[in-house]
């Protein structure tokens, strides 16, 4: 399922995220790579945040829209 | 021997070289670009045990890639090889992540010291460091500080100054990551080493994964190199499909996934941790959700943005005015007074050339003193982040991310510490095209001009034609970046991310540190462009010699009369306003009062006279065209300083010109057929 879709306090695993090399090395530098666990602390509207890696990312929509995750 | 020693900091954003900068450097600093690119440049130098040690502030950043311009400016600087020590600062809080970027630096070969800052917040979180182990590990000098509370810093410049001379030496840890890996990274090496001269100047293990990485400069950098490329690639295309058959992962993020785990693995090996993780929502994940939902969020922003606005304006006022007194009343009265025998010109070009020039620049003092103090507040108090990451999905609709929305707010104030405001912008473009459009948003000076034009014609629908005029500002803004950002640097990667540093107290020496080096900047920089640029519209006001000052007959009058046809099409066949106008770069309020000044009338009869000179539908596209026209002499000179580029400033007034004049001379053309 889509990032956008986890309700909030839910931990997922990553399974994919769309876009170019750019955009998925420097998530991988973060910690948001396939396979990592992430938990989703602000859903939509306005920007998601999530915690990777014991730090807050914010979110904008068309990034979290790209990350595919699935329930641990 | 040696008695300065160059250190670079790298670390991630928000780790806290600010703080270890000012901490060490205090107000020392200087703040600048590197060359060529609109990267903030901050260098910092300071006396211990009689060396001199310069400090050189490399922007935050998660990875050394080339997938954004800091990074390459990183790299980059680093490859250049011009320091003596490197210094890696981390935020001990998040030393798993923070370990990441080290290990590409050890990759890379080189061996830094390592900063532990924010020490201080170790016990609140319940766990501590074995430092010696880590120092064991990564075979590198390991130092802790804390900078906002100061300590561990003459430890630190102690280790620099070993380090710089050959005290210790750092060994370094090399990063050995799984076998499949390592097997790939050495198989590229040896294809390499057959191929590149004995003077190669880069470290083969280093290159080769990047190569795995796909990193697009080194893929060019070894493209030019080699005779037979191809080999290379084909290569690295085997290897990448031996990583998708068995883990199901591109190459570039199974490196820097297998990177990612190392360093979580070292840290794992040094922390001791008490406490099991919080599952729990913490206060400051409540704070951020009020403040990043829409609904709540935008008004506590607006509420935030108005306070900002009232402190600094009601708590410049007394000081512009009294700077005011002091440059266009007190000294030139003394001038008058005691250097009467003097001729005219002379005491002329004392008062109202270069006084009236200092003044311009002073003025700007209380107000950008009190915006960047306000800013550097929210800055590091972690509210920035926030704010930016509240607008990021609106702005994006426009092509821009949300660090931009703060700069255009300010830029309703005034649009020139709107302009420096963008250095917190992180996407290079993105602020580009943010310094472009600032000049659109009508600043306070505007509104002068307009108050005298809607007291004149449009008494009953004043608000509506002032608010009219904003929003035609905000609108052209957002189209033209719109419009940009589809056909320019589609290269760049926008930003995707923000992260949300934690919150603190504002440390109050940072925030006062900052405010200073801006300010210093701002008179050392852009002060000397306003004042050589109102010394010259002086001279041309006064000159040639006898002239009545701004007169017919002056050099600007002349000037005036000869564009003035230009004007036609916007209704206005006058020179005076012409020459207004021109004035009006100096600020925009000074129309105003040149207008007066032109028409004898002094600001109080104006009202009359521009009844008789105006008609409704010139004076709207009057008013439209001062609302787009060139941005003042302050704003141009902060564009220059923040763009580094003449061309680009000189292109952002050249566009501004013409999209004023067609639009005003639309507006003459429409309001013509309906009034």
């Amino acid at each position: 399922m889509k990032l956008t879709e986890v309700p909030e306090g839910k931990t997922v695993e990553v399974v994919d995220i769309k876009g170019g090399v750019g955009i998925r090395n420097r998530l991988a530098a973060i910690g948001l790579y396939p396979g990592a666990p992430i938990k989703v602390i602000k859903s939509p509207p306005g920007p998601m945040i999530v915690e990777v890696a014991g730090s807050r990312i914010a979110l904008g929509k068309g990034m979290a829209s790209k990350v595919e995750v699935m329930e641990l | 021997m040696k008695r300065n020693v160059k250190v670079a900091l790298v670390g991630n954003p928000n780790v806290g070289k600010t703080a270890i900068m000012n901490a060490l450097a205090g107000t020392n600093e200087m703040v600048g670009n590197w060359p060529g690119v609109t990267v903030k440049k901050k260098t910092g130098k300071y006396h211990f045990r009689g060396f001199e040690i310069e400090l050189i502030d490399l922007p935050g950043i998660y990875s050394l890639t080339s997938y954004s311009l800091e990074e390459r400016v990183t790299r980059n600087f680093l490859l250049s090889g011009e320091y003596d020590v490197v210094a890696d600062v981390i935020d001990v809080t998040l030393l798993g992540r923070n370990l990441y970027l080290t290990l590409e630096l050890l990759d890379m070969g080189i061996k830094p010291v390592i900063v532990l800052n924010k020490t201080d917040e170790l016990n609140k979180l319940h766990f501590s460091i074995d430092v010696q182990k880590l120092e064991k590990i990564l075979k590198l000098p390991v130092v802790t500080v804390s900078a906002t509370k100061k300590e561990g810093l003459n430890n630190l410049s102690e280790t620099f100054l070993r380090v710089a001379t050959g005290d210790i030496k750092p060994e370094g840890f090399t990063p050995i990551y799984s076998e499949i890996l390592e097997e790939a990274i050495e198989l590229l090496t040896l294809k390499l080493k057959s191929q590149v001269k004995s003077n190669f100047p880069f470290n083969l293990r280093w290159i080769s994964i990047k190569l795995l990485e796909k990193d697009p400069e080194i893929l060019k950098l070894v493209e030019r190199q080699l005779l037979e490329f191809n080999l290379i690639l084909e290569e690295i295309e085997q290897i990448e499909k031996e990583i998708q058959n068995r883990f199901n992962l591109d190459l570039p993020t199974f490196v820097s996934k297998e990177r990612f785990l190392l360093a979580s693995k070292v840290a794992r090996e040094v922390i001791d941790s008490s406490e099991k993780e919080i599952t729990t929502e913490t206060l400051s994940d409540k704070i951020d959700k009020l403040i990043t939902y829409p609904f709540t969020g935008i008004p506590i922003f607006l509420l935030i943005m108005w306070l900002v606005f009232k402190i600094t304006f009601s708590l410049s006022e007394p000081f512009i005015n009294i700077i005011d007194q002091i440059f266009s009343n007190f000294i030139p009265g003394v001038v008058e007074n005691l250097l009467s025998f003097l001729p005219k010109p002379i005491i002329s070009l004392i008062n109202d050339g270069i006084l009236a020039g200092v003044g311009a620049v002073i003025v700007f003092l209380p107000i950008l003193g009190l915006l960047y103090f306000l800013m550097s507040i929210l800055e590091d108090s972690g509210y920035m982040a926030r704010a930016a990451a509240l607008w990021d999905n609106f702005m994006k609709i426009f092509g821009l991310s949300g660090a931009s929305v703060i700069p255009m707010i300010l830029g309703f104030g005034c649009n020139v510490p709107a302009i420096y405001a963008t250095r917190a912008m992180r996407s290079p473009y993105q602020k580009l095209i943010t310094m472009a459009i600032i000049p659109w948003i009508s600043c306070s000076a505007r509104l002068p001009v307009y108050t005298v034009f809607v007291a004149a014609f449009f008494q009953e629908n004043r608000t509506a034609v002032i608010l009219g005029l904003y929003l035609t500002g905000i609108a052209l803004a957002l189209f033209f970046s719109a419009l940009m950002s589809r056909f320019l640097y589609r290269t760049e990667e926008d930003e995707f991310f923000i992260e949300l540093p934690s919150y603190k107290l504002p440390s109050w020496n940072v925030v006062i540190n900052e405010t200073w080096i801006e300010v210093k900047d701002f008179l050392q920089k852009a002060g000397t462009v306003i004042f050589a640029v109102s010394v010259l519209i002086w001279a041309l006001a006064s000159l040639p010699p006898g002239v009545e000052y701004a007169g017919e007959k002056s050099f600007i009058g002349q000037i005036g009369k000869t564009i003035a046809p230009l004007f036609q099409p916007i209704g206005i066949e006058d020179w005076k306003p012409v020459v207004a106008l021109i004035f009006g770069a100096l600020a925009k309020e000074v129309v105003v009062g040149t207008l007066g000044t032109l028409y004898g009338t002094g600001e109080s009869g104006l009202v009359e006279v521009l009844r008789t000179t105006f008609s409704p539908e010139s004076a709207l596209a009057f008013m439209v065209f001062t609302l787009l026209y060139t941005p003042c002499v302050a704003t141009m000179a902060a564009i220059r300083q923040e763009s580094g580029s003449w061309r680009f400033t000189l292109g952002v007034l050249a566009i501004d010109l013409t999209t004023a004049w067609i639009l005003a001379s639309i507006t003459y053309h429409i309001a013509g057929t309906l009034f």
